[in-house]
């Protein structure tokens, strides 16, 4: 490694660790491959959303019903002749808007509610104990139901409903590890230097159990998309129409008997290069947020 | 039948890391003689550690690879041992003892349990028969009502008596070789001598041989017949021990000799390594009067200024409560202790673990909160300070941990962690000011300031406690308490920053309080010694009066607990 003199030493600002790991994972070609791939599907998903490419994904021909995949339907058409290329397109604009927000929601839920009872203890942290071992006790469907059909089936609704339950598995080991790292002596030494407990919280304790947070991202991303399924099986997910893969998933249940097998392998890998993607992004930036593995 | 149990010749080991080949030993070649100890000394990362690790094939593959060389035990290479055979040698013919007491036992098992299982394992004998022969051996380690302890738990057990535990499993099988692999550095002074004595009359008792690795010349004096010592991977020096502790040929054996404070020495500066030699091992001409020079004893008068006085501190901790959640029983960690603290001066407080004066140091920065008391600082009561306040009060005074792989935030780069205080006092106009500002105090702890971008695992733990050093100076402080700040350094090291901190002392008018389990350290460092037993301030004076009439007997236990293996004072000898 080569030392710069002393004037063009970079600054060693106090967003060094973010500002290294981006460097350290440009370096990654996983990393910047997956993350690429994730861009591209974040991408399709605005541009769906804003109904600016595959238009024709609502459109019905009786006509040309379960059309095997050809050269105009590359993958094929569904029972209502709609082109399941659009239709899977379009799920991804669906999926990323729960998958992204709904373990979102709960993230932020799960690390403040963890940090607080972890760092304070007490009477947080019993509070924030009750509270979870409460939403714990209740089965985790009948909840997510109850929510549905308070809120009403729909997206926003899949979003609160998977960011107010997801959040308790993260918030039981956000607060075990702040539990272990506040006594530790780097936690001490910032609290003899002045340190108050939001520093101490937010830019110690926090960057050092980070990687248990993205790991939980990841897990959650995959298994709200998974849950989408399930609700939108029971009538509680998306309203009837809308595109989704849980729906392209569940609805070949049927199709697969007739041989039409398009719709759930479209499906199931435009689900597969994202969840893929995203797990090996995650991978990549928590090597790159810990600086021990630097030149790896 | 050959004179020697082991002999090692010309063992190479090589570690592939991400960076190269790192040649952690570069060839070596010694021999263990049967029935005698033999002490392997160095500095962390001079390969002593792998080489024993070696010995019991232990080294992980990959990365480590021995890439040359025989180790013969009872004449059969052990290099190209397969890993059955190595299996039957180890913890029967060759056992080994770790550093670390607290790990190096499995927490979910009792102590007999695991004492049996190397039993059980090597020779056959039924749970009942190795449960037996569990107790005996607890009693043979000196471990009280054995019968009852047998069935103990490693978390109920003191760090001393988990050492003995970890004896006991080793001479389980009566092995022919026993490696001893830092076995005292983790612990006390006074524990440190008990566990010498019990390794010299186990050795005695079985005829074993012993390999007895250490980083501190003066543990072995006592114990070793011969002496190795490694540099870098390679061995600079070996001998009998009255040969090397009297006549060292190599600068670096010098250097160690020379560099550990003893209590009968008062020398202004402790000398290091590098007075003797060069990094790479070139011998340099020293000034032997220079070196000894005396330290000019500062004399305390009684109206000298006060900076802290303490005044019937207490911090009791609840031990047991009733059902009604009613405290019953209290753990007096700190009970009614009162001193001053002088301007520019320095208050050794020592004592063995458990006697508070850790909750102490961390009461009088209010990293605890005090049960009752007064902390008088500058004036100021320091307990019923709000919040504001304390902060005002944290930039005057600082604290130096023990541990400092632990003290160091691991996602932070040294240059933020020193510039952090730098913000939270608004110290400093912008950030280059504070850049500069850092820059300036690394070098002065010295470091080069281009390090200010890396990451503390980059740095070894004497560079690591600079680090720590350079950052409780950044609020610019006035009172800096070090909590055993040298305990988990090497000698040659611990040399180095005690002379770092005497300087800045210096420099910038600091008062310290120091506190340490290690009285020849203490002695040194401190114009004041407070001594702590249970709680208490047992006995306080000048330094000097303390070691040369000491009035307490727990005072002169610690006293006599310190090494005094070295037979002749390299550099007095010398100068005559």
């Amino acid at each position: 490694m080569i030392e710069p003199n002393s004037d063009a030493l970079p600054a060693a600002s106090p967003n060094s660790l973010w500002t290294d790991a981006f460097r350290r994972l440009k370096k990654d070609k996983v990393g910047m491959i997956s993350l690429i791939v994730i861009v591209i599907y974040v991408l399709v998903a605005i541009l769906c959303g804003l109904d600016l490419i595959f238009q024709n994904y609502s459109v019905a021909d009786d006509a040309r019903s379960y059309l095997a995949p050809n050269a105009i339907n590359w993958f094929g058409t569904d029972f209502l002749g709609r082109d399941v290329l659009a239709r899977a397109a379009h799920g991804t604009y669906t999926s990323m808007l729960v998958g992204l927000l709904g373990p979102g929601l709960s993230v932020i839920i799960g690390v403040v509610l963890g940090a607080l009872a972890g760092y304070f203890g007490g009477r947080t942290d019993a509070l924030v104990v009750w509270f979870y071992t409460t939403v714990d006790t209740i089965p985790y469907i009948l909840l997510i139901s109850a929510f549905a059909f308070v809120l009403g089936p729909g997206l926003q609704t899949l979003c609160i409903v998977f960011g107010l339950t997801g959040w308790v598995g993260l918030c039981r080991l956000v607060r075990a590890e702040f539990l272990k790292h506040k006594e530790k002596e780097y936690v001490q030494s910032a609290r003899a230097l002045g340190a108050g407990h939001m520093r101490r919280i937010f830019r110690h304790i926090l960057p050092n159990v980070l990687h248990i947070v993205l790991i939980q991202f990841s897990l959650a991303f995959v298994s709200v998309i998974k849950a989408e399924v399930i609700l939108s099986y029971l009538g509680l997910g998306v309203e009837a129409g809308t595109p989704s893969w849980g729906v392209m998933i569940s609805d070949a249940k049927l199709e697969l008997s007739r041989g039409v097998w398009w719709g759930l392998l479209t499906a199931t890998l435009f689900m597969f290069f994202l969840v893929l993607a995203l797990n090996l992004f995650t991978s990549a930036l928590r090597d790159a947020l810990d600086p021990k593995l630097k030149g790896k | 039948m050959a004179d020697n149990i082991i002999e090692i010749k010309d063992l190479k080991v090589d570690f592939h890391t991400d960076d190269g080949v790192v040649h952690a030993v570069k060839g070596i070649s010694f021999d263990i003689p049967r029935g005698k100890t033999v002490g392997l000394v160095g500095e962390s990362g001079s390969g002593k550690s792998v080489t024993s690790l070696t010995a019991m094939k232990l080294v992980p593959n990959p990365p480590g690879e021995i890439s040359g060389g025989q180790i013969l035990f009872e004449g059969k290479d052990l290099v190209k041992a397969s890993e059955a055979e190595m299996r039957k040698i180890r913890g029967n013919k060759i056992s080994m003892i770790f550093q670390e007491p607290m790990t190096s036992l499995n927490p979910v098992f009792t102590v007999g349990d695991q004492i049996a299982e190397t039993l059980m394992l090597h020779q056959d004998l039924s749970k009942d028969e190795a449960i037996e022969k569990a107790i005996e051996l607890l009693d043979q380690v000196g471990i009280p009502n054995p019968s009852t302890r047998v069935k103990s738990y490693p978390h109920e057990m003191s760090g001393g008596q988990r050492q003995r535990v970890m004896i006991a499993m080793a001479i389980a099988c009566e092995p022919d070789v026993l490696i001893a692999d830092e076995p005292t550095t983790a612990l006390d002074v006074t524990i440190q001598k008990q566990i010498l004595d019990l390794l010299a009359d186990l050795q005695k008792k079985y005829g074993m041989s012993v390999l007895f690795i250490t980083h501190d010349l003066a543990v072995i004096a006592d114990i070793a017949d011969e002496v190795v010592v490694m540099y870098r991977g390679d061995i600079v020096e070996k001998g009998s021990v009255s040969d090397v502790f009297n006549k060292p040929q190599h600068p670096y054996t010098k250097g160690l000799l020379a560099c550990r404070p003893s209590l009968d020495k008062n020398p202004e500066r402790l000398p290091t390594v590098s007075d003797f030699m060069t990094v790479d091992g070139k011998e340099i001409s020293y000034d032997i009067s220079a070196l000894l020079k005396e330290k000019t004893t500062r004399p305390i008068a009684d109206d000298h200024d006060v900076l802290l006085e303490i005044k019937n501190v207490k911090k009791h901790f609840p031990l047991k409560k009733n059902f009604f959640g009613k405290v019953q029983n209290w753990v007096k960690a700190v009970d009614d202790v009162s001193f001053k603290v002088r301007r520019g001066r320095t208050l050794g407080l020592v004592g063995e673990s458990g006697c508070g004066k850790t909750t102490l140091g961390r009461t009088i920065l209010r990293l605890i909160e005090p049960t009752a008391g007064e902390i008088i600082y500058d004036g100021k009561d320091l307990v019923g300070m709000n919040r504001q306040e304390m902060r005002e009060m944290r930039k005057k005074m600082q604290i130096i941990f023990q541990d400092p792989y632990a003290s160091l935030n691991p996602r932070m780069t040294i240059g933020s962690a020193i510039m952090e205080p730098m913000i939270i006092h608004n110290i400093g106009a912008n950030k280059a000011d504070r850049l500069q500002k850092a820059g300036d105090l690394i070098e002065k702890c010295g470091l080069p300031r281009e390090m200010l971008n890396r990451y503390p695992h980059e740095f070894s733990g004497g560079q690591r406690q600079r680090i720590c050093i350079a950052r409780a100076l950044a609020v610019e402080p006035e009172f800096i308490i070090c909590d055993e700040s040298v305990s988990a350094l090497d000698v040659s090291v611990q040399a180095q920053i005690l002379n770092l901190l005497l300087d800045l002392q210096e420099e910038f008018g600091l008062t310290y309080i120091f506190i340490s389990h290690d009285l020849a350290v203490v002695k040194f460092f401190a114009d004041e010694l407070a001594v702590m037993n249970s709680g208490q301030v047992v006995e306080m004076a000048d330094a000097l009066s303390i070691y040369q009439a000491p009035k307490e007997d727990y005072t002169k236990k610690l006293l006599s607990a310190i090494p005094k293996g070295i037979p002749k004072d390299l550099l007095v000898t010398q100068l005559q």
